[in-house]
Formats: C-alpha cells, sequence, structure tokens
C-alpha cells in the first residue's frame, strides 16, 4: 500500500498544482473574461522562482512569494489595455503574450535558452502544494459570497449594464486578472522547485488550453470546480494508461484519442462541467 | 473544499485498486529469472518519432537477447509513454520505481525530460541509463546511478568538423540552427566554439523553432552572406527540409551537420539534396563490424527503421544485459550498478563501447557523408 | 531583396488562404475553430495517401483531398458545434469541443501514419526552377501562389454574387433575422465549416507539396501565425485575411533579413497586439471589438 502511494505520490503533486493552475483562470472567467495568459505568468513566476534559488540560494518562502508576486506586477500594465477587448479578442491577445514570453525564454541566454535550469532542489513537499491550494480556494471563496463576487457575478452576466450601475467594472476586472497571474505563478514556482527543473517548452499554448480545459470541464458554478476538473484531467491520462495496458493495447496515440473523445463528450453533455453531476444527484433524490 | 477532497481520494482509491487487480493477473516471475527492465519513451507527443523508433530497437535487442543465450536469464521490459512531458516523465519513472519495481531505466527519449525524472530514479537508487540524452550537462551530473550512452556532441563534432576542414578547407560558413530543442541548441553551442577554435569566421548565424517547415527566409539571408559552408544543427526531419530548400535556392556549397541528420529518413525525404552533405555522428551505420551488421539486419527483418535513435536504444538494452553478466548474473538494483561500472569495450553497434568516468558514453565517433543515397565513412 | 520578397509573397499566400477559412467561420459563427489546423494537417495526409498508396495523378489528388477535408468540416459541424449551439457560453464550450476534436484527429493521424514526417514521392511535381527578376523561384512554388489567389478568389466570388454567398452574409449579420426571412440557419452554417474547412485543406495540401514535410503535427506552425493574420485582416474579413496573409508573410520574411530568425515568430504576436491594441478591428473589419 505504502508503494502504491509512492508510486502516485508525484500524481497527487500534480493534481495539486493543475488545481491550482485551473482556479487561476477561473479567477478571470468568474467576471466574464477569457483570458489565456497564465501559462505566461506561470513561467514568470516559474523563473523568477528558479532563479532566486539557483543563483541566489534564496528561502523557500522568499521564492514563493516572488513567484506570485513577479507575474502580479506584470499583470497590471498588461491587462490595462488588454481587458478593455471582448470575448474572442481578449482571448487572442493574451495568447500571444503567452507565446511571447515563452519565444522570450527559448532566446534568453541567461537562462540557457531552450535548455531551461536544471538541478533545482526540491523544496516543494505534497503538503505545500495542498496549503497553497487549500488558500487559494479560502481566498475564492470568500470572495464569491462578498459584495465583490456579487459584483463580479453582475459583469459577467452583463458588463454594460453592471458599468450603468456603478460598478468599476475595470478595476474589478483588473483585480481577478492580477490575482489569476499570482496564483498561476505560485503554482509555476511550485513546480519547478517539485521537478527539479524549468524549460520554456512547458509553458506554451498547449499548457494553458489545458488549464482552460480543466476549469470549464470541472465546472465554474461552483469555487472549486476547477479544482474537480483538474483533478478528472491530471488523473484520466494516468487511469487510461491502465485501462490500456489491461486491454492490451500498446502505448500510444489511443490514450490521446481516448482524452479527446472524453473531453468532447464532458463539453457536449456536462455543459456545467463536473460540478453538475453532483446536483444531477440530489435531483433524482 | 471537503467534496473535492472526497473526489481526490476517491480517485486515488480507484487507481490503487485499479492496481491491485493487475498485479493479481500477473504471474510473479520467480526471482533470478527475469530482469525487470523500464522504458520511459516519447510515444506520443512532438518526441514521438524518437520513441517509436527507439522502441523498435529496444524490442528487436530484447528479442535477440531472449532467443540467445548469452544471459541464464530472460529480460522483460516494460514500454511506457512519457508524452515527451516531464510532468508523465516523472509519474512514469515513480510507478516503475514502486509499483513495477524495476531493477534499471532505459531512457527518457528527451533531455529536458531527462532533468525532472532522473532525479527521482538517483534518489530512490534505480539505475538510470539514458539512450537518447545528449544535453551536455544535467544528465549524469545528477548522480552516479545515471548513466549514457548515447555521446554528446561535444564528442562528435569538434572530430568531424576538423576532418571536413582539412578536406574541403573553408575559412567561413554561415551557421543554421533550431533554438527551441534542447538536442539543437546544445549542438549549436558546440559547433559556435569549434568553429571559433577552428579559426572559421561565422559570416552569418540564423535560427529556426523545431514545427517550422519554411526556411527560406533564413537560408536567403544565410546565403545572401556568401560564406564557403553552411553549417546546420537540426534534427532529422527539418534537415531535410532544410538541405531541399537550400539546394533550391540554388546553394551548391557544402552542407555540414552534427547527429540528428544522422537517419535514413533524412537522406529519404532530402532525395538527391542530401548528396555530399557531411555529418559527425555517433553511429556510423555504414560500420562493417558484426555487432552492427546483426543490428541491421535484425531491423531490417522487423521492417524498423535502423538510424541514430534505435541503434543506442539496442545498444542501451546490450549494455544493461552486460551490466548483468558482469555483476555475476544478479539482478538487483545495485548489483547492475556494480555491472555498469565494469563495462568496458563492449561490441556493440556503436562501435567499441565503455563508459567515461563520468558515466558519458565513450566510443569512436565517425565522420560521414551522404555519396550515392547512402552514408559513408570519410577516412 | 528580391528573393526575400519572393519568399514573403510564397508563405503569404499559404497563410492567406488558410487564414481565410478561419475568418469565415468566426464571420458566420462568432466562433474560433481551433480544429482548423489539425483539419489542414489531415488534408495533407490525404492528397499524400491519394498519390502515394492509390498512386493517382497530383491533379486528381488535389481536389479530392479538399474535397474529403470539406466533409471533414460538415462531420466537425455537427458534432462539435451545432449541439451547443444554443448555449450562452457558446464561445468558450465551441472553442473546447473544436479543441477535442483537434486531439481526436491527431491521434487519428498518428495511429494511421505514424509520427514520422512524411514526403510526396520524389517526382510528383516537376523540378524546374525559373527566374522571376533577380530571385528565382520553383514551378511548384509560383503554381502554389497562383493556386491560392484563384481559390481566394472564388470565395470572394461566391460570396458577392451567388445566393449561397448572400445567404452566408445574412447568417453573419444576425442568424435570427435569417431565419425569419426565410434562410435555412443549419444549412448555411454548414456550408460556412465545408467551405472554410475545404480551403483550409487546400492551404494543407499544397503546404505539403510546398515544403515536402507531413507529419501529424504540421499544423502547429501555422496556427498561432493563422489567429495574428486574422485579427490583422479583421476578423471575419475575407479580403482582409487575404492582403494580412501575404502582409505577415513579407513581414516575417524582411524580419529575418534585417534582425535575425530569432525574432521572426515574436513578430507575429508584436503585430498582433500592435494591432488588438491600436487597432483591433484589423484592416477591414467591423466587428464589435471592444466592450468600452
Amino acid at each position: 500500500m505504502r508503494d502504491l502511494l509512492l508510486a502516485y505520490q508525484s500524481l497527487i503533486a500534480f493534481v495539486g498544482i493543475n488545481g491550482l493552475l485551473a482556479l487561476s483562470v477561473y479567477a478571470t472567467l468568474s467576471c466574464g473574461q477569457l483570458s489565456l495568459a497564465n501559462a505566461g505568468f506561470m513561467a514568470v513566476g516559474a523563473y523568477a522562482a528558479a532563479l532566486l534559488t539557483v543563483k541566489a540560494q534564496a528561502p523557500f518562502i522568499v521564492v514563493l512569494a516572488a513567484s506570485a508576486l513577479a507575474p502580479a506586477i506584470i499583470a497590471v500594465p498588461l491587462g490595462l489595455p488588454v481587458l478593455r477587448l471582448r470575448g474572442v479578442f481578449l482571448a487572442i491577445a493574451t495568447i500571444g503574450f503567452g507565446e511571447v514570453v515563452r519565444l522570450f525564454f527559448v532566446n534568453w541566454d541567461y537562462t540557457n535558452g531552450a535548455l531551461g535550469l536544471v538541478a533545482i532542489p526540491q523544496r516543494t513537499a505534497l503538503w505545500t502544494i495542498f496549503l497553497a491550494l487549500a488558500l487559494a480556494l479560502f481566498v475564492l471563496a470568500r470572495i464569491r459570497g462578498s459584495r465583490f463576487g456579487y459584483a463580479l457575478e453582475a459583469i459577467r452576466e452583463d458588463e454594460t449594464a453592471a458599468r450603468t450601475m456603478g460598478i468599476d467594472t475595470t478595476g474589478h476586472k483588473l483585480a481577478m486578472f492580477v490575482l489569476g497571474a499570482a496564483l498561476a505563478g505560485l503554482a509555476g514556482g511550485l513546480e519547478a522547485h517539485f521537478t527539479f527543473m524549468v524549460a520554456p517548452g512547458g509553458y506554451g499554448f498547449g499548457r494553458v488550453v489545458e488549464m482552460l480545459v480543466q476549469a470549464v470541464v470541472g465546472g465554474t458554478a461552483a469555487f472549486f470546480g476547477p479544482v474537480l476538473g483538474a483533478a478528472f484531467l491530471t488523473a484520466l491520462p494516468e487511469v487510461l494508461r491502465e485501462v490500456g495496458a489491461r486491454l492490451g493495447f500498446a502505448p500510444g496515440p489511443f490514450r490521446l484519442f481516448l482524452n479527446g473523445a472524453i473531453l468532447l463528450l464532458v463539453v457536449l453533455f456536462l455543459p456545467n462541467g463536473l460540478v453538475s453531476l453532483a446536483g444531477l444527484r440530489r435531483r433524482k433524490k | 473544499m471537503r467534496l473535492a477532497g472526497r473526489r481526490i481520494r476517491s480517485l486515488v482509491l480507484l487507481l490503487a485498486v485499479s492496481a491491485a487487480c493487475k498485479e493479481k493477473t500477473e504471474a510473479a516471475a520467480p526471482a533470478g529469472t527475469t530482469a525487470r527492465i523500464g522504458a520511459a519513451l516519447s510515444l506520443t507527443g512532438p518526441a514521438a518519432p524518437y520513441g517509436a523508433t527507439q522502441r523498435a530497437g529496444i524490442q528487436t535487442a530484447v528479442e535477440d537477447i531472449n532467443a540467445g543465450n548469452a544471459l541464464p536469464l530472460k529480460l522483460e521490459v516494460l514500454i511506457e509513454d512519457d508524452g515527451s512531458t516531464k510532468e508523465q516523465g516523472i509519474t512514469v519513472f515513480q510507478k516503475f520505481i514502486n509499483r513495477d519495481k524495476v531493477s534499471a531505466i532505459i531512457g527518457p527519449t528527451l533531455s529536458t525530460t531527462a532533468t525532472a525524472a532522473d532525479p527521482i530514479a538517483q534518489q530512490e537508487k534505480v539505475p538510470v541509463l539514458a539512450v537518447s540524452n545528449t544535453s551536455p550537462t544535467g544528465i549524469t551530473d545528477i548522480g552516479n546511478y545515471i548513466w549514457r550512452d548515447s555521446l554528446t556532441e561535444k564528442q562528435v563534432i569538434p572530430g568531424a568538423f576538423k576532418k571536413a576542414k582539412e578536406k574541403m578547407g573553408f575559412k567561413t560558413a554561415g551557421v543554421l540552427y533550431g533554438n527551441d530543442d534542447v538536442f539543437t541548441k546544445a549542438g549549436y553551442d558546440v559547433m559556435k566554439k569549434t568553429l571559433d577554435d577552428l579559426g572559421v569566421k561565422v559570416v552569418d548565424t540564423q535560427t529556426f523553432a523545431k514545427p517550422d517547415r519554411d526556411f527560406a527566409a533564413q537560408l536567403t539571408a544565410l546565403t545572401g552572406q556568401k560564406p564557403e559552408v553552411l553549417v546546420v544543427s537540426a534534427l532529422a526531419d527539418n534537415a531535410a527540409a532544410i538541405v531541399t530548400q537550400a539546394r533550391q535556392q540554388g546553394w551548391t556549397g557544402p552542407i555540414l551537420g552534427g547527429n540528428g541528420f544522422n537517419s535514413p529518413a533524412f537522406i529519404k525525404n532530402a532525395g538527391t539534396a542530401s548528396e555530399g552533405v557531411m555529418v559527425g555522428t555517433s553511429w556510423n551505420s555504414a560500420s562493417p563490424a558484426p555487432a552492427n551488421q546483426r543490428f541491421l539486419a535484425a531491423m531490417k527483418a522487423k521492417g524498423a527503421n535502423p538510424d541514430q535513435f534505435s541503434a543506442q536504444a539496442y545498444t542501451g538494452v546490450y549494455i544493461l544485459a552486460e551490466a548483468i553478466k558482469l555483476a555475476g548474473d544478479k539482478t538487483g538494483r545495485e548489483d547492475i550498478l556494480a555491472g555498469l561500472g565494469k563495462v568496458k569495450d563492449l561490441d556493440t553497434p556503436l562501435g567499441k563501447f565503455s563508459f567515461t568516468p563520468s558515466r558519458d558514453a565513450s566510443h569512436e565517433p565517425a565522420v560521414q557523408q551522404v555519396k550515392e543515397g547512402k552514408f559513408q565513412v570519410v577516412e | 531583396m528580391g528573393q526575400q520578397a519572393l519568399n514573403g509573397v510564397f508563405v503569404g499566400s499559404i497563410y492567406a488562404l488558410f487564414a481565410v477559412g478561419y475568418t469565415l467561420v468566426f464571420g458566420v459563427l462568432d466562433i474560433l475553430n481551433l480544429a482548423h489546423a489539425a483539419v489542414f494537417m489531415l488534408a495533407a495526409f490525404s492528397a499524400l495517401a491519394l498519390v502515394a498508396d492509390a498512386h493517382l495523378p497530383l491533379w486528381m489528388a488535389l481536389p479530392l483531398a479538399v474535397l474529403a477535408a470539406g466533409l471533414i468540416g460538415l462531420l466537425l459541424e455537427r458534432l462539435a458545434f451545432r449541439p451547443l449551439r444554443g448555449r450562452a457560453d457558446s464561445n468558450i464550450s465551441g472553442l473546447i469541443s473544436s479543441l477535442a476534436m483537434a486531439t481526436v484527429f491527431e491521434a487519428i493521424a498518428l495511429q494511421l501514419f505514424g509520427p514520422d514526417v512524411s514526403r510526396f514521392p520524389l517526382g510528383t511535381f516537376p523540378d524546374r526552377l525559373i527566374r522571376v527578376g533577380t530571385a528565382s523561384a520553383s514551378l511548384l512554388q509560383l503554381c502554389i501562389i497562383g493556386i491560392s489567389v484563384l481559390l481566394m478568389a472564388l470565395l470572394t466570388f461566391l460570396l458577392a454574387r451567388t445566393r449561397l454567398g448572400r445567404r452566408l452574409r445574412a447568417v453573419a449579420e444576425s442568424p435570427r433575422a435569417a431565419r425569419i426571412l426565410g434562410v435555412n440557419v443549419d444549412r448555411t452554417i454548414a456550408a460556412a465549416f465545408f467551405l472554410s474547412s475545404a480551403l483550409g485543406g487546400a492551404a494543407g495540401v499544397l503546404f505539403g507539396l510546398a515544403f515536402n514535410s507531413i507529419s501529424p503535427d504540421v499544423g502547429r506552425s501555422v496556427e498561432l501565425k493563422g489567429l495574428a493574420v486574422i485579427i490583422l485582416g479583421g476578423m471575419g474579413s475575407i479580403p482582409g485575411a487575404v492582403v494580412a496573409g501575404f502582409a505577415l508573410g513579407l513581414i516575417e520574411v524582411f524580419t529575418v533579413a534585417r534582425f535575425g530568425s530569432s525574432l521572426r515568430d515574436a513578430v507575429s504576436f508584436a503585430v498582433l497586439f500592435v494591432v488588438l491594441l491600436a487597432r483591433p478591428r484589423g484592416l477591414f473589419g467591423q466587428a464589435a471589438v471592444r466592450e468600452a
């Protein structure tokens, strides 16, 4: 049994990290903004943290704080112009930002370009990740029930109406954008100190798409929905690995196929995400 | 939050149950008659072409060894897909180490995955034999359980370029390299230093990214500076396109490449454009040595592509078998570690193979040139 | 300089053809179809299979592959987009379902064709170099530019002069109004997907011929560039996509010539940003882009 837990402890860690990342996307989704910048923010946080550890041997708490602050600081001047764009244009602008960040690290010789920084000591433990996750959930839960949270919902429903009612839409949206950036950066810093290395390849378009998918599949109606989505979709390829092996499938494209197919089914038949499953069960009683 | 916690716990339970079920259906091998090895390969994702050919090499080697009687025991290799990502690489390593209880691990395919997964094997004291990691740092320096049979560009390029300069006598060069891939970027670093040491002036340097297919702009810019030779650090797919497009643009000068060119797929995809390209390689495909001929024949019989990646993977299995033999036919993790340390002048498709004191590969690299559609050694 | 200009026009023609399909679906449905690049890839493989395995001549394989792409587009619409049409969050869920389909397509290609790069058999297209001023281009490159321009012209004609074109424009303006006026909205949207995927597929086949590197991830190099093109050109504007495609091709090539290639991809995104911040509707677009 202990061996079993050891075998899957990294999977549990990734569930936690992906949970944080899904929550970071949810932060902006909750006020109706589709921002896909978080892979870029994650990269900034991860590299900031890695550099502080490798070059300055800073204490871990400082490293983690920096991993959240660095992207948050960048998010302000980025967010102000970009959040004025609607819907899919905001999405595209933030995709562009993410790519620019990745290309920056690919070309930056100080961090060895594509090779990245390696041999980062493993300072993240499982409890660190889940403590951060619990903190993030706590913050989001408090926002949900507060006046700030109601304002966010109003913006999500109809931004123009919310503005005419006197809500500072720009300020609210920016605040969530910055929060999302901080969460993504923190996840990046934690992950960097769990997987021993950072490299630009891990923070591309595919990464932010994963985060978005996990948040939406989990369901954005409840504040913990994205974490559910992250848990489900992070564990899914590994479950499929076992299933595939038992059914005698050779490892390879079949898992990819199932991943895509399951995602499609969830989006088509569970529009409010996995969270709505709980609601269904309750109603059946 | 309680709901999330319960969900996560139930997921873990589900995994545990499915895992337990699996263990029961597998007949447990009696101790001492099987050596269980895990192979973490990229079977999906950007590195899939390399993982696929590595798998063929490994399976061929295992079949050959088990069919013969060089070893009194059987090799069992579990192959898993690491998806070309570090997360899956880590998960696969942990599964191999704690669930499957392998005695050694081959792989992973990419150097970036290795820098994330190998430290775990080092912590858990499981020997790892890298068969395609070429990053100069961050692999074997992780610790004494990490070994590799893949020559780095630092061991291949200087000799190859020196020979090329002797034969062709060039003084200027234009360089094109992939800057978003560890393999090609590390290769470029070595090429730049080598050209410097040889007194060759680099008139222009251009980069590309792995997904690129169109190199016209870079090639026009490079050839416009009129270098005497084009130096390229690319993997086989990009290499074929680069060489083809260079010739299409009318570049008739010589082209020098690194390890990444070393694949029949390069010649196949580049066609006549590949003629005359000179490469520094860590696998001499034309070597008449019996170990290499056996490898080529076995791969051909399987309908698989014998290239550098499969040659290094195939050799990796043979190295591990040798380590087991040198340890007295013992299959424990420490035994294999001790055995690896004793491997010396083993006959492999790569040549006579030994490890360096820092557990890197040591064997004669080769300089080859494409002549009449085939790689031939340059004397 | 002449050679670089030719390089730019050439790669630009393929960008333009790819982007035109992208922007067509956005104009009609207000949705970004992230499976467009996967259709691009499948069309390239279809053409390859028809030529290499079924031994069809190129002039037969090309239209067949384009037709196949159109049919895949119909499948895509039926499976991944139509069921989501009524939903409030259809932009986001449409994005995700198209992504899921892209993953499925890529897995199928991986299974059928393997991960390695394939190329058209040697001699598929006559190998001839032609001098154009100070530059040289292959006969193939000139044909590709010609075919791209022809296809884009055909689309423009279709939109402006045919009944289908009128229906497409009506639905793009307002699906509800179009339905009231008697337009079969479902069939029109299906037609839009067919056209869009056929064009994207044509871009894929031409790309595969041009660079002779076909692999399951071949769409990756164009999918993000495609976004930059449709933003520059203006979402939903066909002429915009055409002009922007050529423009981006030229911009990229001259960036390489002047500043080196490491900046090349960053330039597409820089263009994207500048356009979104300074003139979000792009060169020719009309869609409302700002909340404020």
